[in-house]
């Protein structure tokens, strides 16, 4: 039996005329130009970036002989172990940090709380902070020299003479997960809260008849109702993470004794302080299989998600 | 929809966005053949190239350059383009556009960056330009790389060390230090007197920490030999990095400080030693809250080691370059006037007490009658050395390496002064060709 499209207009078996396309060909036409600007913007700068891991390649000298893998056995031998650490506390950090205190916001933003309205805008500020000047207002607030920071404990008596918080690795990365934090919560409330208030009044309703508590209520019907908006949250969250740069860069220059160095500051210093293109490329390589797990899951994920809301 | 058609609407929606992208160009209509007007006599077209560097990024130094931009396009029908940068980005903006066959005009560089341009074969010759000019021969050696004159001297001078005489004075410093002993016990001695004044704003941000490289030639320590081997690791660059961190540790020094946070609180008043190049007195005494801080600013020989040895401070200095290109000798021109104009120099030099390099400037009485420029030339450009990494292509990535392992030692990440100085000596090992 013949398959006929219900969307194709039938053609009640008559042959087509010659120098009509098909269907197919019409669509593979209509998609060139996408998929050209596809491959000429993403395909073709990823596989030359790639392609660039296996060079002897530098901005100053030019060069390009083929070393096949020796600078990933390079990158592997020296900087990948502590950067793949610093990678993965900054992005797990940078991930949690900010959904358990936008989680908390949007619970409390969805209550209701006198000026809702004023308040659900007014959270919204640090995100809508420009990354760049967010990272600049928390260096000057941790400076050790003339930092707010410092100048507000010595006030209280709590300090007696100035901390250095970007000097040793561990306060360093704990001042840029702060400041990270406080730029992102933002929206992950904002994408909570609209996920609360999808849940329908009515189950919150039958849950408090049925004698369920607050805490009840909120394991019981609310997380369930918030599975899918929190996994798509944290995975992208922790995509982002993954790749950040600039508060990092601003903050710390992946200092101090490469303590925050993560993926994008060695990629960057790399290939544009010591202009070596071919190991900013092969951690470029490392990075993105990295990435690609996270993605993938994230991919699964969505289709899961998907299946679920069809 | 047949193929013919489909080509046709495809060749008409390309046509569209091309029409688009070029703007009113596309549209815009053809002369009539009929209105024809007999063409005007020819005009030469202005010579248009970019002038690249951080002076016309900071404020102390923007409004000065960009005059002399002006003034000098208008006198030589030129246009000069602004392409600012700050200092830190400077170099790898620079190097990006040379790889990329973009970097065009003239560009003010640190002296400390000119192997690393040159070895991008991108930069004009510019030993005509700089012969008869009556530049300096320390001015003309420092844009020199195996020779060739690639950069015209815009200022040169030193990094070295500066001393607020008011507070010594409160602290009982009476005379200046002589050597390192003396040095710390004037430190002690000031912040005795006040804690909270920074005895000593030494650089301890991992951005500057270069300033290593004369502490360490105080100690003794070559950094880099006569034959080319990296000497890190040695004794006297062992030696200075632990006295280094012992003040640090005494509370002597403060942590994280740059050059940026050092000149604010200098000029706050509330620091009594940093080093800085000659051009900080025109910086800390801008809004200075302190009444007549420049009148206390106090160039300082550096502390030697023992009595006899020769006070170390690090060559400092800014050349104009010119990479090759559309409008090369126009920019060569300009960076000729720039640096060696009488009128331009002296100006500059009175508008920011940065040292001109011509015979010709130097003997003008404005300069000469500066005695704060001549105390610092006679007590620390006198005996300035060169940066050793200066000499490397690689000298960003080297001098990075060397502040990275200072700077883990220093924060405590890595145990022994030794160990962070063997470790940067095996790293810029490689780099050194």
């Amino acid at each position: 039996m013949e398959r006929v499209s219900p969307i194709a207009p039938a053609t009640g078996g008559r042959r087509q005329r010659p120098g009509r396309l098909k269907d197919t060909q019409t669509a593979i036409l209509l998609v060139l130009p996408a998929a050209a600007l596809l491959l000429a913007i993403i395909v073709y700068p990823l596989l030359n970036s790639m392609l660039i891991g296996f060079l002897d390649k530098s901005l100053i000298y030019g060069g390009g002989a083929f070393v096949g893998f020796k600078n990933l056995e390079a990158v592997l031998n020296n900087e990948f172990i502590p950067v793949l650490g610093n990678t993965l506390v900054f992005a797990i950090g940078a991930t949690l940090l900010p959904f358990f205190i936008g989680f908390g916001a949007a619970l409390i933003l969805n209550g209701p709380i006198p000026a809702r309205g004023f308040l659900r805008g007014a959270f919204l500020l640090p995100w809508l902070v420009p990354s760049v000047i967010a990272s600049f207002l928390w260096l000057w607030i941790f400076n050790a020299n003339y930092g707010v920071l410092n100048g507000f404990l010595r006030s209280l008596g709590v300090l007696s003479q100035n901390n250095s918080w970007l000097s040793s690795g561990g306060s360093a990365m704990l001042a840029v997960l702060i400041a990270k934090t406080w730029q992102t919560f933002p929206w992950i409330a904002v994408m909570l809260l609209a996920g609360l208030q999808t849940i329908p009044a009515d189950q919150m309703e039958s849950a408090a008849i049925d004698g369920a508590n607050r805490w009840n209520r909120f394991t019981h019907v609310t997380l369930p109702h918030l599975r899918n908006v929190i996994g798509i949250v944290l995975l992208l969250s922790l995509i982002w993470n993954f790749q950040h740069f600039e508060t990092i860069y601003v903050m710390t220059q992946g200092g101090p004794a490469k303590a925050t160095t993560t993926f994008s500051v060695a990629v960057y210093q790399t290939a544009f302080q010591a202009f070596d293109l071919g190991k900013a490329g092969a951690l470029g390589i490392l990075w993105m299989l990295l990435l690609s797990i996270v993605v993938i899951v994230y991919l699964r994920f969505g289709m899961r998600g998907e299946e679920d809301f069809a | 929809m047949n193929a013919k058609q489909l080509t046709r609407s495809l060749i008409a929606a390309g046509l569209l966005m091309g029409s688009v992208a070029c703007g009113g160009q596309a549209a815009a209509p053809a002369p009539a053949a009929a209105t024809k007007a007999p063409a005007p006599p020819t005009v030469a077209a202005p010579a248009e190239f970019t002038f690249t560097g951080w002076a016309i990024n900071e404020g102390a130094s923007k409004d000065v350059v960009t005059g002399y931009m002006k003034a000098y396009g208008a006198s030589k029908n030129a246009v000069i383009k602004e392409q600012p940068y700050p200092f830190g980005e400077e170099l790898n903006q620079l190097v990006l556009q040379a790889s990329g066959g973009s970097a065009q005009g003239a560009a003010q560089l640190d002296i400390a960056w000119l192997a690393t341009m040159a070895a991008t074969g991108k930069l004009k010759d510019l030993s005509a330009y700089a012969k008869d000019r009556g530049y300096t021969q320390a001015g003309l050696l420092s844009g020199q790389i195996k020779g060739v004159q690639y950069g015209l001297p815009w200022t040169t001078g030193s990094i070295g060390l500066a001393a607020n005489k008011q507070l010594l004075d409160a602290a009982g410093v009476t005379s200046m230090p002589k050597t390192v002993a003396e040095f710390e016990a004037a430190l002690l001695k000031i912040k005795k007197s006040n804690p909270d004044v920074i005895p000593y704003a030494g650089m301890t941000a991992a951005a500057q920490l270069k300033d290593i490289l004369f502490w360490i030639w105080t100690f003794g320590g070559t950094v880099i030999d006569d034959k080319g081997n990296v000497t890190l690791g040695d004794a006297g660059s062992v030696a200075a990095l632990e006295w280094y961190k012992s003040l640090l540790d005494r509370g002597l020094m403060n942590k994280e400080m740059d050059r940026f946070t050092a000149r604010q609180l200098f000029s706050q008043g509330k620091v009594a030693f940093y080093d800085d190049a000659i051009v900080m007195k025109g910086i800390v005494t801008k809004d200075s809250p302190v009444k007549n801080l420049g009148d206390l600013i106090v160039p300082v020989a550096r502390p030697v080691l023992k009595e006899g040895d020769a006070p170390q401070a690090l060559l400092w200095g800014h050349i104009v370059v010119v990479f090759e290109g559309k409008n090369a000798d126009a920019a060569a021109q300009w960076a000729q006037h720039l640096t060696s104009d009488l009128g331009t120099t002296t100006n500059y030099f009175e508008k920011l007490a940065l040292p001109p390099t011509t015979d010709a400037a130097l003997k003008a009485d404005l300069v000469k009658k500066d005695t704060f420029t001549s105390d610092w030339s006679s007590k620390i450009t006198a005996s300035a050395k060169a940066n050793p990494f200066a000499l490397y292509a690689a000298s960003a990535r080297m001098e990075s390496i060397l502040t990275e392992r200072v700077n883990a030692y220093l924060v405590g990440s890595v145990p022994t002064a030794k160990a962070a100085l063997d470790k940067a000596a095996a790293d810029i090992t490689p780099l050194l060709k």
